[in-house]
């Protein structure tokens, strides 16, 4: 039974304990991160759309589903919400299995169907030989997944995660990224993730809702804010990188290259290991894109884009600018010099060459 | 030895037990998870009897359900006797005075408990109740059972409340401690002797349970 | 393990629960100079009655006390009649019951003691004047009948302020007993009956304080309004020679009439 998807729409305010005042939506069938640094009030977010928590002035939607609203006293207790959960530490039940715990998520359904279920959720998370054993026996790893299947069990319309990887160190942080990234496209759940880490955001998120001091500060598509540089936060914790989801159009294996494709921005990158048509989420660095008037010979790049000046801004560093771009629909970024943006008389509408090494742009599939 | 006062001494740690187990349960929760404001008066007031000299909480607890109180009224009509000197008394008092014992081993076993599995219980689909019955008490269970040893123990020890308030009536308030005070009196120095070693063991074994208890809860986590 | 503790406790349960519902025993509360005289009485009543009587020892004072607040003491023998006749004006017994005993003092002393006991307490008096004096006991005043008198004695004696400073008080004559038996005292001022007793005799050596030295110890008993017609049956069988009888050997004085 395929879980349903619906999409949230979340109005939160309080004065006490902190002030917090937040309206957002997080679309259905997508990851939407909400992000923020410690003290933004995010996990408050989370944890009153769970109903873990109540706050002064509260309207929570799911689709049609009425959570909470505050001006008509509704109020859906949390064990009767269709959400599924991972807590930071997982919140695991020390004295249950594996098994246990799905079967626990799983009161909601009759019990003859509840052993298939759990038989497939563990094989799903990949702990088909782990069902038997207790949270102290897991891994870090495996601990997330089986809270993972857990949030699962409970079929639900949405899947909130509160900082999932921040406990995990960071060679399985990419393993379970891509975990989570498949997981949620087979099911094509609607997931709200918390985190402080923008590498989530870039590689994990389509949509994006920024909360500053209890504030939603900007939300909007994760490609947009990032290719506008209109993340409110990062500056000086991340250099400018816009991240947009591209498809595979096929593999040259001989050359071991893969083409990605987003819009009329063709890249060539080292080959990636995911089939054509599937999606890439592709990060590229405002630092590696270079500028050039004249198709360039001899240099070991790869990838010369057409693109089109949109416009130059003042950059963290006094001697540098910020380049705006635009490849048909698709927008791209690029740090070069003042020096240099002075050189190349770039100005809005001027056409430009965008260069980018293979090798530069991060692929994550 | 005085089988009638060793059996009343067992019958009245039972009861005590049996009657403040879902009592202690009730308020050790209540002052692990809730956040209001009197928290820390509340702890100070459960605290009492363990600093408060016995003859001090039998004063306080004559006078609360003695013959002219309303509680003392309302029990007689209720048992036919009063309740001072009586059983029932003694039930009555060894509850109050055994409330810390009972609360705080389970306090604390109910705040170990991390706040994200007890928020991972609401959001797996269980109600409160059910939450109680298949995450805090299986975790708390250690905890549980302390108190209850300790309550028990202690009530087979409790002597001072018990002679004030229960008098040293044989089958009805003279329990085993009382018996020994009663015995030495009668300089019956081999029956005291007796009835002191079998409180001993008691006392030892009951240590020794509610330790291995605590290790194996300590162990688990 | 489980199994067998629960096992254990519904046996522990069961005997103590098929002890209390056998035949009605009643509950009496006797001062504590009777402690071994009334049990020897109590031993000849059940056998011939077949009655067992569930007895508490201690000081009348405190019986007093413990009757007015609703402890069911269906009789109570009293080391003094002002506590009877106390009860009796709240309604709180049958009548103004009936004098069973005069009782005595005497001084204690435990074997290897420095004290020699003799009647007029000579010997103490001469400690007590240089100084040489370890601790006395004697029941509380406040509320056993044998500690006033061993007050009052002292008070004739003029020994009274002298000995404030070396007075251990019992709770009750029994316990006043105790601490001078046990040897941590010098001696102590006690009842009659219980230095007679076996349990005291051969442990030390006494003096019989003559009794114009303090008020009469009239010992007087009451039936009180829950008493049953067992504790009745009791009350008329203390009155009998063979009972009397029993009280004299423990030094107890006859009453008058």
């Amino acid at each position: 039974m395929q879980p349903r998807s619906a999409g949230l729409v979340v109005t939160l305010r309080q004065t006490q304990p902190f002030a917090l005042d937040v309206s957002f939506a997080a679309p259905s069938g997508r990851i939407t991160a909400l992000f923020g640094h410690s003290g933004s009030g995010k996990t408050t977010v989370l944890r009153a759309i769970a109903g873990l928590q109540r706050t002064a002035e509260a309207r929570i939607l799911c689709g049609d589903d009425v959570w909470c609203d505050t001006a008509d006293r509704a109020w859906r207790p949390p064990h009767l919400r269709p959400v599924g959960f991972v807590f930071q530490d997982y919140g695991l039940f020390p004295h249950l299995t594996v098994r246990e715990q799905l079967d626990l998520a799983l009161g909601h359904r009759p019990a003859a169907e509840r052993t298939p279920r759990i038989e497939a959720l563990l094989e799903l998370t990949r702990l088909q030989e782990l069902g038997h054993r207790r949270p102290a026996a897991l891994s870090g790893g495996q601990q997330q997944r089986a809270a993972i299947a857990r949030a699962l069990a409970r079929d639900p319309q949405v899947l909130l995660l509160d900082e999932p990887f921040a406990a995990v160190d960071w060679a399985l942080r990419e393993s379970l990224r891509r975990e989570l990234v498949a997981l949620q496209r087979s099911l094509a759940l609607t997931v709200l993730l918390v985190t402080h880490d923008f590498e989530d955001v870039a590689k994990l998120a389509s949509h994006l809702v920024v909360l500053e001091r209890g504030r939603v500060a900007a939300s909007g598509t994760v490609e947009d804010l990032t290719a506008r540089n209109a993340v409110p936060g990062i500056d000086g914790w991340r250099e400018p990188a816009v991240a947009l989801d591209a498809h595979i159009e096929g593999h040259d294996p001989h050359r071991q290259l893969t083409h990605i494709a987003a819009g009329a921005l063709r890249l060539e990158v080292p080959l990636v290991d995911a089939p054509p048509g599937a999606t890439v989420r592709v990060q590229l660095a405002a630092r590696e894109v270079i500028l050039a008037s004249q198709r360039p010979e001899g240099l070991s790049l790869r990838n010369t884009l057409e693109a089109q000046v949109i416009t130059v801004e003042s950059a963290a560093h006094p001697a540098l600018r910020l380049v705006h771009l635009a490849v048909g629909e698709t927008r791209l970024l690029s740090l070069v010099t003042a020096d240099a943006a002075r050189d190349l008389a770039l100005e809005p509408g001027k056409p430009i060459l965008a260069l980018i090494k293979a090798v530069a742009i991060g692929a994550f599939a | 030895m005085d089988w009638t006062a060793l059996g009343l001494s067992l019958r009245l740690g039972v009861l005590t037990v049996a009657l403040l187990l879902p009592v202690a349960f009730l308020l050790a929760r209540w002052l692990a998870y809730g956040r209001f404001r009197g928290r820390g008066f509340v702890e100070a007031l459960v605290a009492l009897p363990l600093i408060l000299p016995p003859t001090v909480v039998g004063f306080y607890l004559l006078h609360a359900f003695g013959r002219g109180s309303p509680i003392g009224a309302a029990f007689e009509g209720l048992l036919g006797h009063p309740l001072v000197f009586s059983f029932e008394g003694l039930v009555l008092a060894s509850v109050l005075v055994n409330l810390p014992f009972a609360v705080q081993p389970m306090q604390n076993a109910l705040a170990a408990i991390p706040t994200s599995v007890r928020d991972a219980a609401r959001c797996c689909g269980l109600s409160p109740l059910a939450a109680i019955r298949r995450i805090e008490l299986p975790l708390a269970l250690p905890g549980i059972a302390t108190g209850a040893v300790l309550t028990f123990a202690h009530t087979l020890g409790e002597f001072g409340v018990v002679l004030m308030v229960g008098g040293s009536i044989p089958g009805e308030t003279r329990t085993i401690a009382i018996a020994i005070y009663d015995r030495v009196q009668a300089f019956d120095e081999p029956a005291a002797a007796t009835m002191a070693l079998v409180l001993l063991v008691m006392a030892v074994a009951a240590l020794g349970i509610s330790n291995t208890l605590a290790r194996r809860a300590a162990r688990r986590d | 393990m489980h199994r067998t503790l629960a096992l254990l406790a519904a046996c522990l349960f069961a005997a103590t629960a098929a002890e209390s519902a056998a035949q009605p025993s009643p509950v009496i509360a006797a001062a504590s100079d009777l402690q071994f005289a009334l049990d020897e009485i109590l031993t000849q009543f059940k056998s011939d009655t077949g009655v067992a009587v569930r007895v508490t020892y201690g000081s009348s004072g405190n019986f007093a006390r413990q009757i007015e607040q609703g402890a069911p003491f269906e009789l109570f023998l009293s080391a003094d009649e002002s506590f009877v006749f106390a009860l009796a004006e709240r309604k709180l017994t049958r009548d103004r019951g009936a004098l069973y005993a005069v009782g005595r003092i005497v001084l204690f002393t435990p074997a290897g003691s420095p004290l020699t006991p003799d009647p007029r307490l000579e010997h103490l008096a001469r400690r007590l004047a240089d100084g040489s004096s370890g601790r006395i006991a004697i029941a509380n005043p406040e509320h056993a009948p044998y500690g006033r008198a061993a007050q009052q004695a002292l008070h004739s004696l003029g020994l009274w302020a002298a000995l404030q400073p070396h007075v251990v008080l019992g709770e009750n004559v029994s316990q006043a007993a105790q601490f001078a038996a046990s040897g941590n005292a010098d001696g102590g001022i006690v009842a009659y009956s219980l230095a007679i007793a076996p349990a005291l005799r051969d442990r030390g050596r006494y003096a019989l304080i003559p009794d114009s030295l303090h008020e009469p110890i009239r010992q007087r008993m009451v039936l009180t309004r829950q008493a049953s017609p067992e504790a009745v049956r009791l009350y008329e069988y203390l009155r009998t020679p063979a009972s009397r009888a029993i009280l004299a050997r423990y030094g107890f004085v006859a009453p008058e009439a």
